[in-house]
C-alpha cells in the first residue's frame, strides 16, 4: 500500500494505491488523521490505483468522511475499480459518500 | 472441471494477509479462476482471518489458522479452522443499512461481506477448534456478474 497527498485549489487529495486491508490500514488511518489536522473541509480519495479493499480499510475511509462531514465539508471518492466499488456497495456506503468515475470529474464537482 | 485441493496454514498475525494473497494467487493460477472470483475469495478469507486474529485469542501466544480449499464440479468449498475462543460468526446480526453517514458503523461489516459473497456458510465447534465451511458456486457467480 502506498499513500500520498496533495492540495489542489484547497481540496485535499489523498491517493491510496495497492492493497488496503487489516495489515496496511493502521498506517493509512494514521496518515489520513495527520493530514486532517489542518482545516481542510473538502476531501477527495483518489482510488485509481487501489487494487483491493477490506472492511478494515473501509473503517479508515469512513472515519475520515465523518470528520469532514462534522466540519460541514464535502468528501468524495473517485476511480474505484469494479471490485472496490462492490465492497462499498455491499456495505451500503455508495448512497452515503458521493462517488465519481474519474478524479477530474470529482475535482470539478468539489471546486463548484 | 478437474477437482483440486489446496491447504495452507497462517500464523495469527495480520502481516500474514500478504501470504494469504500469495496462496490465493497460486490457487488461482492452478485452477484458472477469474480475477474477479479470486478477489471475492480473497476478501472473504481476509475478513474471517482478520476477525480471528483480532478477537479470537485470549492469550498472546502465536497460533496457527488452517485453510483448505477444494474445487469440485464448479463448486468451491473453503474451510477455516482456528483454536481460538468459541465464535460462531453466523450468530452475528447483519448491520443495519445506515441512513446517514454519521450513523454508519464498521462493526459486523466483515461477516456481512462474507455472507453476500458466499452461497452457503456452516459453523461447527469441535475439540477446541472453530470450523467454518463456506461454499461458492462458480456458475452462480458467473450469472451474477453477467447480470451486472
Amino acid at each position: 500500500m502506498e499513500i500520498t497527498h496533495r492540495l489542489e485549489n484547497e481540496i485535499l487529495i489523498i491517493t491510496i494505491k495497492g492493497r488496503l486491508d487489516g495489515a496496511t490500514s493502521p498506517k493509512a488511518d494514521e496518515f489520513i488523521k495527520e493530514r486532517l489536522k489542518g482545516n481542510s473541509n473538502r476531501l477527495l480519495f483518489d482510488f485509481e490505483g487501489l487494487e483491493y479493499l477490506s472492511s478494515a480499510g473501509l473503517r479508515a475511509i469512513l472515519s475520515a468522511a465523518k470528520e469532514i462531514k462534522s466540519r460541514e465539508g464535502k468528501v468524495m471518492l473517485a476511480g474505484l475499480n469494479q471490485y472496490v466499488y462492490e465492497i462499498f456497495e455491499i456495505s451500503g456506503f455508495t448512497s452515503l459518500i458521493p462517488i465519481k468515475e474519474t478524479v477530474e470529474e470529482a475535482l470539478k464537482d468539489l471546486a463548484s | 472441471m478437474v477437482s483440486h485441493s489446496y491447504s495452507f496454514e497462517l500464523k495469527s498475525d495480520l502481516s500474514e494477509l500478504e501470504t494469504l494473497c500469495q496462496h490465493l494467487n497460486k490457487f488461482g493460477q492452478i485452477t484458472g479462476l477469474s480475477q474477479a472470483c479470486s478477489t471475492d475469495i480473497n476478501v472473504c478469507l481476509d475478513e474471517l482471518f482478520t476477525n480471528i486474529v483480532s478477537y479470537g485469542y485470549a492469550d498472546d501466544q502465536e497460533h496457527l489458522i488452517r485453510f483448505t480449499i477444494n474445487l469440485d464440479n464448479n463448486v468451491l468449498i473453503f474451510k477455516i479452522e482456528d483454536d481460538g475462543v468459541p465464535f460462531n460468526p453466523l450468530k452475528k446480526k447483519d448491520p443495519e443499512v445506515p441512513a446517514d453517514l454519521m450513523d454508519a458503523r464498521i462493526g459486523g461489516l466483515g461477516i456481512h461481506i462474507v455472507r453476500k459473497l458466499m452461497d452457503d456458510i456452516d459453523y461447527k465447534r469441535k475439540g477446541g477448534w472453530n470450523s467454518l465451511t463456506m461454499k461458492k458456486n462458480l456458475l452462480f457467480s458467473l450469472i451474477d456478474r453477467e447480470r451486472i
